[in-house]
């Protein structure tokens, strides 16, 4: 381009430099403006974030629990964000590295060791103790999945179990047995080959099979190995399997897949939704799932869909309450107080209870829980029925938070597992590989 | 060529400045500050924004910090770790060096080959290369690799084209042996930009050199052979550093199409979703930060021989009289 060179009058120099200076101040200006603090206080009174994840039912629930807050406290305003569970993890852990948690964040219970032991989640002893918070109507034992070091970081949204979905219809024409709080993996072994056996086609004109396979799955795993006695972690830096318990449970898994018993591996790797599922996509009759989700089965495959227990070894059930989710408030609140009564609401409040009812699966409120039983019907009936039952059954005691290394061991999990699937690796490899990683990350 | 200059008419403004040389020095700085003034907010962005973090992500790099805690000096530790007791580092590195071998030497392959085509193209020329370029425009987006992800998983288009002609691969996402090219062929269809270059550099050679091979007998092939490649090397060199580099960066479509897992088994786990997964999910910060430094080192590495060997091989015009 030409340079302009005569011809032209120099810019004067002031409207040069005030220029600039406008230009300059608006830039540092609205920059520094989009580094504010998401909470603070406003004109019209407090402001608060609240996160969670979870889908669409979930979110329209808690805005509408959210406006009834507002309107119980005039001045608060209550901003709110959710997302799905993996960028929502993401999302959390650079927001609280940076000292810009949430007033109010839905957290998942691997990571509440991390977050209080870090200095990003605040105590909730003071708000329980004056209580702005109320726990009494909570049972003692499951709050301590929100303890880190003895002090009460998280309370519990919801309380979870593990389950198998599994199709009734298909069941009753392989001549299997309802499955019963106390049927063992061999009964579930047994019932895949006689499915696989009928002979049924998929869709797409593959061979139909029993369920998918949960090798890979750590959830799974666990309720397997507590049937047999075990747990995942000894401590916060120690595992609590060996390399023979994970090769025992990979073989087997393994064995089941080379039979055609259980789903191939391009299925199991391509499932990523209930949609996705072999289940789903009508190429077996069975998944391992949570108590949450279920509803959703019965309304995509039908009502020939049921809830039935995990199965056990010898009798002993692996299968235990885990919170689905906790909340916590962030260490940098500038409202601790604002924050604790939205808590509370939240957990508390009978209104709320019976707008969010089991979107969280069960209310950990049991008041509320009882109160919202009433209401349900159908699959979510069926879900309540099943965790009374297990809880009369015997279920393993609840253990603390998981260390801090868990998202990465279970990630390796799925990985190691794949391995096998592929037959890039036998499964005593594989779990070589698997503990020496997980051992790498809990001693860091 | 080299006598092109000669011949460019004298320029007007050497003879007019008739100032001296002092007067017109101490002007052209006079003139210069408005300049540095405007570029202020820049240059305070680059140095806020790359020189601070670039420093602070070396100083990281040599720290374990899991962005909770404060940084803890560990020395050289991540980068021993990472060279001698991480096998799933060097997974990494061979996944995104099979990549680099097959995706980039296609791509440029493609991209010189149509515009061969699109060169001798007289009438709609605009026409296909925009059609071909709009892939490089679009191709980067989460949404086309949802749409590849879609295209290529198990019951979907590709796999429902190869069952119908007896061939039954299954889901290439699903499957280790392939995912990994699906990613090498999203990245091949975007051949638009190298396309647009390479067209560029076959107009500027002169139709007189063809003409006069054409006289001497020379058929098409040996026209290209002759002709073509040593004028288009200096176009060609271009391409091959911008393509490596770029393909050394692969993240996008590996993150979406194996749903930020790198799997299936970790077959698409390339460099940069490894570094991710270090940073982001295992929450090893500083572990990712020597990973970021370490593939720095390599592109500048590979950069540098590839600058150190081009002197054999890429030909410029203006060399012609030397």
């Amino acid at each position: 381009m030409p340079e302009p060179r005569s011809g032209r009058r120099p810019l004067p120099r002031r409207a040069v430099l005030a220029a600039a200076a406008v230009g300059l101040s608006t830039a540092l200006t609205s920059t520094l403006s989009a580094c504010s603090p998401a909470s603070g206080s406003t004109s019209s009174g407090v402001t608060l974030t609240f996160s969670w994840w979870g889908n669409d039912d979930r979110a329209a629930r808690t805005e509408q629990a959210v406006r009834l807050f507002e309107k119980e406290h005039p001045g608060v305003t209550v901003r709110t964000s959710s997302g799905d569970f993996g960028a929502y993890l993401q999302k959390l852990a650079t927001q609280a590295a940076g000292g810009g948690m949430p007033d109010v964040a839905q957290l998942d219970y691997r990571q509440v060791s991390q977050y209080a032991g870090g200095g990003a989640l605040m105590s909730l002893d003071d708000a329980i103790e004056d209580r702005t918070i109320r726990t009494s109507e909570m049972s003692r034992d499951f709050l301590r999945t929100g303890t880190y070091k003895g002090g009460q970081f998280a309370l519990p949204m919801g309380r979870g179990i593990t389950g198998y979905a599994y199709d009734a219809a298909v069941y009753k024409k392989a001549d299997v047995p309802t499955p019963k709080p106390s049927w063992t993996w061999r009964d579930w072994e047994e019932a895949n080959k006689r499915i696989a056996a009928l002979g049924l086609k998929s869709p797409d004109g593959r061979p139909y099979t029993g369920a998918n396979d949960g090798g890979g799955n750590e959830d799974v795993f666990e309720t397997w190995l507590r049937g047999r006695g075990g747990k995942l972690y000894a401590s916060q830096t120690e595992l609590g399997f060996t390399e023979d318990d994970l090769t025992a449970f990979w073989t087997f898994c393994d064995r089941l897949r080379r039979e055609g018993a259980i789903a191939q591996a391009r299925d199991t790797v391509q499932a990523n939704s209930t949609e996705t599922s072999p289940i789903g996509r009508g190429l077996a009759a069975a998944d391992f799932t949570w108590d949450a989700p279920f509803p959703s089965y019965p309304v995509l495959l039908g009502d020939s869909v049921h809830f039935a227990p995990v199965p056990t070894t010898d009798g002993h059930q692996g299968a235990y309450f885990k919170p689905s989710m906790l909340i916590g408030i962030g260490a940098h609140s500038a409202h601790p107080k604002e924050a604790a009564q939205l808590v509370d609401f939240l957990l508390n409040d009978q209104r709320v209870g019976d707008i969010l009812a089991f979107s969280r699966s069960t209310p950990p409120n049991r008041k509320i829980a009882a109160r919202v039983a009433k209401t349900l019907k159908g699959p979510e009936r069926e879900i309540y029925e099943y965790a009374q039952t297990m809880e009369k059954y015997g279920l393993d005691a609840t253990p603390t938070a998981p260390p801090r290394g868990d998202v990465a061991v279970q990630t390796a999990f799925i990985r190691e597992y794949q391995r096998v699937m592929y037959g890039l690796a036998t499964p005593r490899q594989a779990a070589r590989e698997l503990i020496d990683e997980a051992n790498r990350e809990l001693r860091s | 060529m080299s006598t092109v200059s000669t011949r460019a008419p004298a320029r007007p403004t050497l003879t007019t400045d008739r100032k001296p040389p002092a007067r017109r020095r101490r002007q052209v700085r006079e003139r210069q500050w408005p300049a540095y003034v405007f570029l202020t907010p820049w240059m305070i962005g680059a140095l806020v924004l790359t020189l601070v973090p670039m420093a602070v992500s070396l100083y990281l790099s040599f720290t374990d910090y899991n962005l909770f805690d404060p940084p803890h000096w560990v020395g050289l530790r991540n980068y021993t770790e990472m060279l001698t007791d991480d096998p799933r580092y060097w997974r990494s590195v061979g996944t995104t060096m099979l990549y680099v071998v097959v995706a980039v030497p296609l791509k440029l392959g493609l991209a010189l080959a149509v515009a061969t085509l699109l060169k001798n193209l007289n009438r709609g020329r605009a026409f296909y290369r925009s059609a071909f370029y709009a892939p490089s425009l679009l191709g980067a987006s989460m949404s086309i690799a949802l749409v590849w992800r879609a295209l290529f998983n198990d019951g979907g288009t590709i796999s429902d084209i190869l069952n119908s002609v007896g061939v039954h691969a299954g889901g290439w996402v699903g499957n280790p042996d392939l995912a990994v090219y699906v990613v090498v062929l999203l990245t091949v269809w975007q051949f638009g930009a190298p396309m647009v270059i390479f067209l560029a550099g076959l107009q500027q050679i002169s139709p007189d050199l063809y003409e006069a091979a054409a006289l001497d007998g020379a058929g098409r092939r040996r026209q290209f052979v002759s002709i073509t490649v040593p004028m288009l090397s200096p176009v060609v060199f271009f391409n091959l550093v911008l393509e490596i580099i770029n393909s050394f960066q692969v993240f996008t479509p590996a993150f979406v199409i194996s749903g930020g897992k790198g799997g299936p088994a970790d077959s698409t786990m390339f460099y940069t979703l490894y570094l991710y997964e270090r940073g982001f999910t295992a929450s090893h910060m500083g572990y990712a930060a020597a990973m970021a430094w370490m593939v720095l080192i390599a592109i500048a590495a590979i950069t540098l021989i590839l600058f150190r060997t081009s002197r054999s091989w890429v030909f410029y015009a203006d060399e012609e009289g030397r």
